[in-house]
């Protein structure tokens, strides 16, 4: 029993550890965003502002890139599409060595290197203007007509392997049974195919925008002289970077969540109506109803959870002044600088002094005692205040010790009178 | 409008595997016909001949006296219920019922009237707006049959619809789609492995086996005149008797078999003669408890189980030499019961039995 | 052939035949072939087109292994015996790549079977729309993240400071600690979900069985449980190998300034080099290297290439 808790326990910590590093960075980038300090960062937290999205709206370069990113997002789902669901079809229709062919090909775009990908689609069309057309510039050579026909190289495998997971579970017989009540195949397909595979397209469509959007190995080469949104980003996170960038992050991380939740909601509503259907002792697809209870708690509570946390920001809001905050932090932050700085100053005053007293004790007992010390003691009588050695084999020196010792204990006793009026003399010379 | 069906001479091959084997037939307008057969027989093959889904190889299809080389499933004048149903589950009930009327462009407002009419065709009046998973495995079964006749066919394919029902429903269904093809008119052919299904509804039954139709008549006859070893084998229970023919006398044939020499009717379609290899066939029903006077067809058994269906008693009893005999009693409230182990004779009269060259049986 | 075309037709009809041959052909030929067959072709040409651009076409514009030369060997007054730069480099990609995708499968295995097997019903669709969600967010964006977390006055440094636990702080990136950190994260969810899709589809009855027979924990996993995942462990193991050591963007943000990544290489032979035949050896190189390990290892383990990206 004892050792089923400990690995139960263990299994928790694992699974608490992976998602920490999983949701950690997120974390800890969103925070950043509301960070008045210049550099991304949490640890000195300045002053809570959400100066940093008005920043990243003001950014013509971003949104110059987030507005190709999306045409380009567009005109994949447009190729892309429609060309996974070709390749679904033909290949659920063949056989069995045809197939594999076709499918190994068409597979060979997500495995093959994103880079690659851009370069081939780069070096193909530029090849194709430059030799077969014999004009420089023309329509394919072209940032965004290439970036669309790169990333659609293997978003479309993405999209057949949706269509495919459809297919699957799709009855031919109900293609035949159409046919046998008179309808034609073009009727076919649109009256009972589409509307079959709707919900997949819709998916296919989704992930094809969204692997566009966030494509970046292929695109950076494709994209020739214009840009989208992550060629950008690319530059901007590695030459300059400002929060406004974990500003971008929490729009998309905030969309990301909506979603997750819409999908959640839409899925938990098709549930609830199959159970709707088996509670009527009617055959459906039944899951279990423990299952959705179960579900329904956290959804609810992470919903929730961010309905509070956007309260709790507005109220925080509300009598809450950045513009003040930030004097404030400034304030403070001189201060602690002119704090640090004094407290520099005054260890090396109060160094300064000792030496020059030490100095000047030891010179005299130096001069009653022995001539011969005279060489090394200004030198030697530093490293010896520092060290503070209590012993000193040479009688020489212990005498120099007791000298020592002496200006210590002036040191000690003025050192602390002493150091306004030299840190006040020293920063008026400033 | 019905439409008669011809098969001339039908094959169908793929690659080196004969499903259909020269098959020649006539199903008349207005009949309900049945194929009857084990899986794997062909039985659905030539079915799929019928509707188009399947160019046969050779030989010709003619439906209403013209052939249909070249016709697809969408042009003939067939409509087809598919083994699952295959209705759309996307679509409402009256939606799936006016498909075929949809894809000829009719529009909304005839379309819903005419689904409404079939639905009180197939007795589920005020159904046609819920969606089809909301419906109950007979219910379904209906529409199914509603959405075939909408496309107004003058042939109706039916492939083993009935597979999915439990024993009462699939019974209920039997009357009910009987009484449709009446109230129709038009021509069933319907495929089973089931032979209460094709003995109960059908005008006519073809009985299949590896490809080839054995016998083509009315149910009855069918049962009681077998014209194949493999007929009155896959029809009913029945035991047989392998054995060799010593004489035929006033259609009477003799058979030399491991239990004694059996005497049994001879097939008119199917004669024997002394030499020949025959089996005796007896239906259960036709053994009965020997009287001491009855000396043919005499067999000394031992009872070897007792199973009780309500209605009737089966025993199972064992012979000297081995072989198993099943026999059916009616339960009359005066039969006394018998100890298994106890020795009994049973005899049946060469009327009740019919002899059949030997062939191959069905699988049990 | 013939007569399958005729089936297909009579199968589909003129329109959705045309439509489907002719998109999946414009795809595999102008899409994926032929700009293939393109880079290779490239690969083995001189640089004309930026170093004289009028002998293009002419005599001297033919084939050379110029490209592959130099990647083995540097240019010709190199004094080491091979191309120390860019070899070293090649050799570092591969095997970091490899060093991320053992990091991802030892970390993802436990957790893809706790979800396949362990953990019931609505907790377990919840860690799974959990463990997706992070992967909406842009591969840049997180690369992004772990700069802030690992950079000389990131997070990490911050909190081991104030604890403590180091006096000086951490230069991770220079150690390359982020880079590591920062493509394993990325690929994370494409190791979990073919072992995940694997896993769950195992009989939980085996398990039991063998617990039942006695074995321990080690062994239903070394005996039952992996030799079951195999397909869905080497299909993960595949494509985070490909996509680590492809990898471009979290090297640029998150690699050191001494260690380049490979991609790194062939995108300044593209970019600031000006070189792309020379570029394009350089993919074609990485490519081949990358797809002959991977079907190796696939060779090793009998695994079919069919069964990746199910």
């Amino acid at each position: 029993m004892t050792s089923a808790r400990v690995l139960r326990l263990a299994v928790g910590f694992y699974i608490l550890l992976f998602f920490t590093y999983l949701f950690g960075p997120l974390i800890v980038m969103s925070f950043t965003a509301f960070n008045s300090s210049e550099f991304p960062s949490i640890s000195p937290w300045n002053c809570v502002t959400p100066e940093w999205f008005g920043v990243l709206f003001k950014d013509q370069h971003l949104m110059g890139g987030l507005r190709s990113s999306l045409l380009v997002g567009i005109g994949v789902v447009l190729l892309a599409v429609p060309i996974g669901l070709a390749a679904s079809l033909l290949i659920t229709q063949l056989q069995k060595r045809a197939r594999s062919i076709v499918y190994t090909i068409a597979i060979s775009p997500i495995l093959v290197p994103g880079v690659v990908l851009g370069i081939s689609t780069l070096v193909f069309w530029e090849r194709i203007d430059r030799v077969v057309l014999g004009v420089e510039d023309s329509f394919f050579y072209d940032g965004y007509f290439m970036t669309i026909i790169g990333q659609s190289t293997f978003i479309a495998a993405y999209a057949m392997l949706v269509f495919l997971a459809r297919l699957q579970r799709f009855d031919p017989g109900l293609e035949e049974a159409a046919l046998d009540l008179g309808a034609t195949h073009t009727q076919v397909f649109r009256k009972i195919l589409l509307p079959f595979l709707k919900p997949a397209i819709a998916s296919a469509a989704v992930l094809a925008f969204l692997a566009s959007f966030e494509n970046y190995n292929t695109t950076v080469f494709t994209i020739v002289s214009k840009s989208t949104l992550t060629t950008v980003l690319a530059s901007k996170v590695r030459y300059g970077i400002n929060p406004s960038i974990s500003a971008l992050a929490v729009i998309i991380i905030g969309l990301t969540l909506v979603g997750a939740v819409i999908h959640e909601y839409l899925r938990r509503k098709e549930v609830a109506k199959t159970e709707a259907l088996a509670a009527e002792g009617l055959p459906a697809p039944t899951r279990s109803r423990s299952g959705n209870r179960v579900l329904r708690v956290p959804v609810g509570a992470l919903a929730s959870l961010i309905f509070v946390a956007m309260l709790a920001t507005a109220w925080i809001a509300r009598d809450y002044d950045v513009a003040q905050c930030k004097v404030q932090v400034t304030e403070e932050n001189r201060k602690k600088f002119d704090a640090l700085k004094q407290q520099r100053l005054a260890e090396a005053k109060a160094k300064r002094e000792a030496n020059r007293q030490d100095a000047d004790v030891a010179v005299e007992t130096n001069q009653a005692g022995r001539q011969y010390q005279n060489i090394f003691a200004p030198t030697n009588l530093g490293s010896q205040i520092d060290s503070t050695e209590p012993s000193e084999p040479d009688s020489d020196a212990t005498t120099a010790v007791e000298t020592n010792q002496a200006g210590r204990q002036y040191q000690n006793i003025f050192a602390p009178t002493n150091l306004d009026g030299q840190v006040d003399s020293e920063t008026k010379d400033e | 409008m019905s439409a008669d069906v011809q098969l001339e001479n039908v094959w169908v091959q793929f690659g080196d595997f004969v499903a259909v084997r020269d098959t020649s037939l006539t199903i008349q307008g207005g009949e309900f016909f049945s194929f009857l057969g084990p899986s794997g027989c062909g039985k659905t093959t030539l079915l799929r001949a019928i509707s188009g889904f399947q160019e046969p190889s050779r030989g010709r299809v003619l439906i209403g006296g013209k052939d249909m080389a070249g016709t697809g499933p969408n042009q003939r004048p067939t409509a087809l219920i598919f083994q699952n149903l295959a209705l759309f589950p996307l679509m409402s009930v009256w939606e799936n019922i006016s498909f075929a009327l949809e894809v000829k462009g009719v529009n909304k407002s005839v379309r819903r009237k005419k689904a409404d009419e079939l639905l009180e065709l197939v007795a589920l009046p005020g159904q046609g707006d819920k969606m089809v998973d909301e419906l109950s495995g007979g219910q379904k079964q209906r529409v199914a049959v509603a959405r075939a006749l909408c496309a107004e066919p003058e042939v109706l394919l039916l492939d083993e619809p009935l597979s999915a029902l439990d024993l009462k429903l699939r019974q209920h269904m039997r009357t009910e789609l009987r009484a449709i093809q009446q109230r129709a008119g038009i021509t069933f052919i319907y495929i089973t492995h089931d032979q209460g299904e094709a003995l109960t509804m059908s005008d006519r039954v073809a009985v299949m086996r590896q490809g080839t139709i054995d016998q083509v008549s009315d149910g009855t006859i069918v049962y009681d005149r077998p014209e194949t070893a493999f007929v009155a084998s896959f029809v009913g229970e029945n035991n047989a008797f392998p054995g060799r023919v010593i004489e035929v006398t006033q259609g009477i044939a003799s058979v030399q078999t491991k239990s004694g020499v059996l005497h049994a009717e001879v097939s008119a379609v199917s004669p024997l003669t002394s030499g020949d290899a025959g089996i005796v066939f007896v239906r259960p029903e036709s053994v009965r408890f020997a009287d001491p006077s009855a000396l043919q067809n005499r067999l000394e058994v031992t009872v070897a189980n007792q199973e009780f269906e309500g209605h009737f008693w089966h025993l199972v009893l064992q012979t000297a030499e081995g072989s198993v005999i099943r026999m059916s009693v009616m339960n009359d409230g005066e039969r006394e019961t018998y100890e298994i182990g106890s020795r009994i004779a049973v005899s049946f009269t060469a009327q009740g039995a019919i002899a059949l060259a030997q062939g191959e049986l069905a699988a049990e | 052939m013939a007569v399958w075309f005729r089936r297909f037709l009579a199968r589909n009809g003129t329109m959705l035949s045309l439509y489907m041959l002719a998109a999946v052909a414009l795809w595999m030929v102008l899409m994926i072939v032929l700009p293939q067959l393109f880079m290779l072709d490239f690969s083995f040409r001189h640089n004309w087109q930026q170093i004289d651009p009028s002998r293009m076409g002419g005599p001297d514009d033919v084939y050379t292994f110029v490209n592959y030369h130099f990647l083995a060997y540097g240019s010709p007054n190199n004094p080491d015996p091979f191309n120390v730069v860019d070899v070293t480099v090649f050799f570092r990609t591969i095997i970091a790549a490899i060093f991320v995708t053992l990091f991802d499968l030892a970390l993802c295995y436990p957790i893809a079977y706790y979800l396949a097997q362990v953990a019931r019903g609505g907790k377990a669709r919840l860690l799974v729309l959990f463990l997706i969600i992070p992967f909406w967010i842009n591969e840049l964006l997180r690369a992004f993240a772990f700069r802030i977390l690992f950079g000389e006055e990131g997070t990490i440094n911050a909190i081991l400071l104030s604890i403590g636990v180091l006096d000086q702080p951490i230069d991770f990136v220079r150690e390359d600690v982020a880079l590591y950190a920062g493509l394993g994260y990325a690929y994370i969810l494409l190791m979990i979900f073919p072992i995940y899709n694997v896993v769950e589809s195992l009989d939980k009855n085996q398990i039991e069985a063998a617990r039942d027979l006695g074995a321990s924990w080690a062994r239903i996993h070394r005996r039952v449980v992996i030799p079951f995942a195999k397909p869905g462990i080497s299909s993960g193991c595949t494509m985070v190998f490909m996509l680590s050591a492809g990898a471009l963007a979290a090297p640029q943000i998150l690699g050191g300034p001494s260690s380049l990544w490979f991609t790194q290489i062939i995108y300044q032979w593209f970019n600031t080099g000006s070189n792309w035949p020379r570029g394009s050896a350089y993919a074609i190189v990485l490519m081949l290297s990358c797809v002959l390990l991977v079907l190796a290892i696939m060779r090793i383990f009998k695994v079919k290439i069919g069964e990746i990206g199910r």
